[in-house]
């Protein structure tokens, strides 16, 4: 990130228009409209089957879509994934993905793969967590290590964009805390965050603008803020999370 | 006794280079190739035709032949598997079995089924080793076969810990989805595992050829023992597949001198029984929390 902070990655608004994803006979994305700010942390909410992950996927192009996804204007619709990485998306995917089998040196340098020139140090000085355990087997690390490297490995490919997939996930609640504080940061150095997940509170305090699907279709958007303030809406989308 | 374990070692690096070439195939694309032995016995016929039919140089012949191995393996995942990937293992299976068939059916139609000799790349007398422990001899062309393990050995060794395409090939194998989402081109790596699986099979046919012969048979014990050799290493990691290769061919030709020269292909095939009974990651699988 050192390269990221020093010159700060510039990312354009990203829009999905009418985006609809079937596997098989399921539709599991009826027809979506996403406006996501570039620098933003947009936050994707709903429950499992909502199509949150299934839109993760379509904007890294790892299922097939139709609709449109454009970035800054120009349409990515023909990008395969790994092009789509080039061009600065990545997506972390959920249940973290890595390679048990590999080192988490191995793991970081497969993350660069798209890369020039790889540079472990910038990403290692946002998880001093896995310095010490470059050369350590990605299997044994702990849970919460596990998604530190995720996150760690996505972000080597020194992406514009990453697509966070339920990072939260089966985590400990001070893990929790400082996945966010990452993410944070990770912000904080210019990337546009896009974060599905369902552990509503954890998104809301740190997102800047909030979709919530519900089966396959935004039920409502908008700010955090402003999706607080209805007791309904809390009850019924957000588990009835505290103003 | 060491005799019998040098030229048992010689055969077996053979099987090593076998199941080397099986095992980068099944690791990356999840498929038995078993067309394996016939793609080299092909190879093989093209590089003795290049070589007697057109006075080509022997050396030159086998780099064309490699290359054309590499090109078939290309090709044959590309656009014999890749198709049918989302299709059931079976399927690609069968493909693989169709692949046998057809080169079985053209080397026949364009060499004919007689035995065709092939030279060994190294000639000249043994070298003789006398000391306390006996007398042992070591031919050229073992230590040919040595030399091309070791020599594939390392190379598989630093191409898969410390290039990025070897990473890439890793992160393929241990999950293809996840491999894509890192920018890893997924196609060129199942692309690549065939061509160089192929390629081995090319090898194995040149160094196999002097003792067995061209003919369109000529590998198939090779395939069986190269799957045995991937077996017993847990069909996972090319260590595995070296020292299985090694050892299996220790035993049999253990088996051969001291038990019965017949018992020997039947040795391989109890082993895979044996160690899939009670070894099911083979002698060397490894036990990696978490995989998938």
């Amino acid at each position: 990130m050192a390269e990221n902070s020093s010159k700060k990655i510039i990312s354009k608004d990203v829009e999905i228009k009418n985006l609809q994803v079937w596997y098989g006979p399921v539709h599991a994305v009826k027809g979506i409209d996403l406006s996501i700010k570039a620098g933003s942390i947009t936050t994707i909410l709903g429950a499992n089957g909502a199509g949150k992950s299934t839109t993760l996927k379509a904007l890294a192009g790892g299922v097939k879509y139709t609709g449109s996804i454009s970035v800054g204007g120009e349409a990515i619709d023909t990008l395969p994934v790994h092009k789509r990485v080039e061009s600065g998306i990545v997506l972390c995917p959920e249940g973290r993905g890595i390679f048990y089998s590999m080192t988490v040196k191995e793991n970081l340098l497969a993350g660069a793969y798209r890369t020039k020139k790889v540079d472990y140090s910038s990403v290692l000085d946002i998880f001093p967590v896995l310095k010490d355990r470059v050369n350590q087997i990605a299997g044994t690390l702990s849970g919460g290590e596990q998604q530190m490297l995720a996150i760690a490995r996505a972000l080597m490919s020194n992406p514009s964009y990453l697509l966070l997939d339920e990072p939260s996930l089966g985590l400990a609640p001070v893990i929790i805390q400082k996945i966010a504080e990452v993410i944070k940061t990770i912000n904080g150095s210019g990337i546009t965050v896009v974060l599905v997940e369902q552990n509503t509170s954890l998104a809301l305090s740190i997102a800047n603008y909030a979709y919530v699907f519900e089966n396959g279709k935004v039920a409502l958007h908008g700010k955090p803020s402003e999706l607080l303030k209805s007791d309904a809406i809390r009850e019924k989308y957000l588990g009835g999370v505290a103003k | 006794m060491m005799n019998q374990i040098i030229l048992g070692l010689s055969t077996g690096a053979t099987y090593s280079l076998v199941a080397i070439g099986l095992v980068m195939m099944y690791k990356v694309s999840g498929v038995m190739n078993f067309a394996y032995a016939n793609m080299g016995m092909f190879v093989t016929y093209l590089i003795w035709w290049l070589a007697t039919s057109f006075g080509m140089n022997l050396y030159v012949s086998i780099a064309i032949g490699i290359i054309f191995a590499a090109a078939m393996g290309v090709v044959v995942e590309r656009y014999g598997l890749r198709p049918i990937r989302h299709l059931s293992h079976a399927s690609m299976l069968i493909v693989t079995f169709g692949i046998l068939m057809i080169l079985e059916g053209l080397a026949m139609q364009i060499w004919g089924t007689d035995y065709k000799a092939f030279p060994e790349l190294i000639t000249g007398s043994p070298y003789v080793f006398r000391g306390d422990f006996g007398i042992f001899v070591l031919r050229r062309q073992d230590i040919l076969i040595f030399s091309i393990l070791i020599a594939v050995s390392i190379a598989l060794l630093i191409f898969t810990r410390y290039t990025k395409f070897g990473i890439a090939v890793r992160a393929v194998s241990e999950n293809e989805e996840i491999a894509g989402y890192m920018g890893i081109n997924v196609g060129s790596v199942l692309a690549f595992s065939w061509g160089f699986g192929a390629s081995m099979a090319a090898v194995v046919g040149i160094v196999a050829a002097p003792k067995v012969f061209v003919s369109p048979t000529m590998l198939t014990y090779y395939q069986i023992q190269g799957f045995t050799a991937a077996v017993l290493g847990g069909f996972e990691t090319f260590t595995g597949a070296v020292f299985g290769g090694l050892i299996l061919g220790v035993i049999e030709k253990l088996v051969g001198n001291y038990i019965s020269e017949g018992f020997k292909a039947t040795i391989s095939l109890v082993i895979i029984i044996i160690v899939l009974i009670f070894f099911p990651k083979g002698l060397f699988g490894r036990n990696v929390r978490g995989r998938a």
